[in-house]
């Protein structure tokens, strides 16, 4: 079981002046339980492609099949609402979209939309504020007199809460603190090692690389790159011809390794940078205690 | 899903309607409405139907792109023609229990519709190839000798264009809450009236709070950079009228004596 995308294009405003590709001929595969990060610059292409994994835009060609069913095709049909549960979209800032009263109104009200009875609604708010460390005395709140990045868990909860298979996170960090952020990426990844499949899309490779088991990188609707991080840092060029770059710590590595320093390039984790530089380092002193 | 709406966009191109003052256009476009009821019979009409063709060819925006935005208003078209058909006291053609048409009702009806669709093209003709901008401009000018008895042309016109400025953005913000509601399972195009009405809460809550939320940023964003109202303030492009603006003068007054001979007939 997977989702797949099979050649599938964009065309925003076909037959006007301004019409323009904005995905050109994408095959994807997200398989069950993996973390797959997206990467691209602003307009890649990247909230585009997402929108069609659960059938909020049709593909101008192509299709789009989730667990085995196109879901823009004829069977289908009278599931789409079935099949957009099981791919939990959270857009960009997705604060914007509270509106209830209270916070477990808001975060009930996909649950409720699955038609499921109360107490099922319930004993899912309650879950997914569990899991996204909601203290239960913001249960009665409105969401709107609540911080920036609480909001955005609730937003979250609220799409959790129908249990999806596939969650697909657009910017999920976009405009937290440093501090928020961390914790934002490390929910990402306790969520996925509890058997969630993940897609995280961004622009920065930093948050990309920590916990993705496999990279995509768009560029102007099509993907450019495709594989491990590792394979995909090992091409820093075309990395920041894009206007992406590679991750901080890889680009230390790589600019040591300009200096002469005997280091592999194509590290990113923050514990085997420092154990590659170390490394080095030891080497160097017993070369220089050698002389 | 809703990138179908036209109305109040700018359409960039470089066609002589592009490049006519803003004031003129205006102008213009006013001289076009009142012929348009000066107007009584179908020759007359023909020829304002002729002359909105030509205008919309001058102007060099995609058939295609026009019309679309003219969707919008169809419904209200129709129901004009029906009301019109259907209400009009007169000579009976058809009749059918209650319902009746009368020969009056028949041309009142197209008459009314071809106005309608006229009136609403031509508008749209404006705001399609005038920049915001431009228009604000123009509008301020020429409300200007109003000024002394008290109307706030400036202000009025700086509402304006921020009103027309934001119809996309709006546009844009009610598709992706639209999109991001229907992720959560929410539905907008099923149910009846009651279930309808009630699928808009989920949109409009959002939708209203970052209006506001914009509305303020807007307010401080423009009074961090010394906005005070319109006493003393200078343009970056003046508005000049040049031989285009002569031209186009000349062809209103004849369609406005045009629209009054008309009648005679």
């Amino acid at each position: 079981m997977s989702l797949e995308m099979k050649n599938v294009s964009h065309i925003y405003q076909k037959g006007s002046a301004k019409e323009s590709y904005a995905l050109r001929d994408i095959c994807l595969n997200v398989n069950e339980g993996e973390f797959l990060g997206i990467a691209g610059h602003t307009g890649s292409g990247k909230s585009t492609l997402i929108q069609h994994f659960n059938g909020l835009l049709k593909p101008s060609s192509g299709e789009v099949i989730v667990d085995g069913v196109n879901i823009n095709g004829k069977e289908a049909k009278n599931r789409l609402k079935a099949l957009r549960m099981q791919v939990g979209v959270v857009f960009q800032y997705p604060e914007y979209q509270l509106f209830e009263e209270t916070v477990e109104q808001d975060i009930a009200f996909g649950p409720r939309n699955l038609g499921l009875s109360d107490s099922e609604v319930q004993q899912r708010v309650v879950e997914a504020m569990e899991l996204l460390k909601l203290s239960k005395k913001l249960r009665k709140k409105s969401p709107f007199d609540l911080s920036g990045g609480q909001k955005r868990r609730i937003a979250i909860a609220g799409v959790l809460a129908m249990k999806p298979k596939y969650l697909i996170l657009d910017e999920p960090a976009a405009g937290l603190d440093p501090k928020g952020r961390e914790e934002f990426l490390e929910l990402t990844a306790e969520l996925h090692r509890q058997g969630l499949t993940v897609v995280m899309v961004s622009h920065s490779m930093d948050d990309i690389a920590r916990y993705a088991q496999r990279l995509v990188v768009l560029e102007k609707g099509s993907i450019k790159l495709e594989g491990t991080p590792q394979q995909v840092f090992a091409q820093p060029d075309i990395l920041s011809e894009i206007g992406l770059g590679v991750p901080m710590l890889t680009s230390l590595l790589l600019e040591l390794h300009e200096k002469g320093w005997d280091v592999r390039t194509d590290l990113f984790h923050p514990e085997d940078v420092k154990r590659e530089i170390l490394r080095e380092l030891a080497r160097r002193e017993r070369q220089g205690g050698g002389v | 899903m809703l990138g179908d709406i036209t109305i109040g966009q700018y359409y960039p191109s470089d066609s002589f309607l592009h490049k006519l003052d803003p004031r003129t256009k205006i102008i213009a476009i006013l001289i076009y409405m009142i012929s348009l009821f000066v107007v009584n019979n179908f020759y007359g009409l023909l020829g304002m139907l002729l002359i909105s063709i030509l205008v919309v060819m001058i102007s060099q925006i995609p058939i295609k792109y026009f019309f679309r935005g003219l969707k919008m208003i169809l419904f209200i078209v129709l129901l004009t023609v029906a009301l019109q058909i259907f209400m009009t006291p007169g000579t009976i053609v058809w009749q059918w229990s209650f319902l009746k048409i009368t020969e009056e009702g028949i041309k009142q009806a197209i008459f009314m519709g071809t106005r309608l669709v006229l009136l609403i093209s031509i508008t749209s003709i404006l705001t399609l190839t005038t920049t915001p901008i431009a228009l604000t401009d123009g509008i301020e000018h020429l409300l200007k000798p109003f000024q002394r008895i008290g109307l706030p042309a400036h202000e009025l016109a700086m509402m304006m264009s921020i009103a027309l400025r934001f119809i996309p953005t709006l546009v844009e913000e009610t598709d992706k809450i639209m999109k991001a509601q229907a992720a959560r399972g929410a539905n907008f195009d099923s149910g009846n009236i009651v279930e309808k009405v009630k699928a808009l809460v989920p949109l409009l809550v959002p939708l209203f709070l970052s209006a506001f939320q914009r509305a303020d940023e807007l307010a401080i964003a423009m009074e961090a950079r010394c906005y005070h109202g319109g006493a003393n303030r200078t343009r970056l492009k003046a508005l000049q009228y040049t031989k285009r603006d002569l031209f186009v003068a000349g062809i209103c007054v004849c369609m406005a004596l045009l629209a009054i001979c008309s009648r005679m007939i």
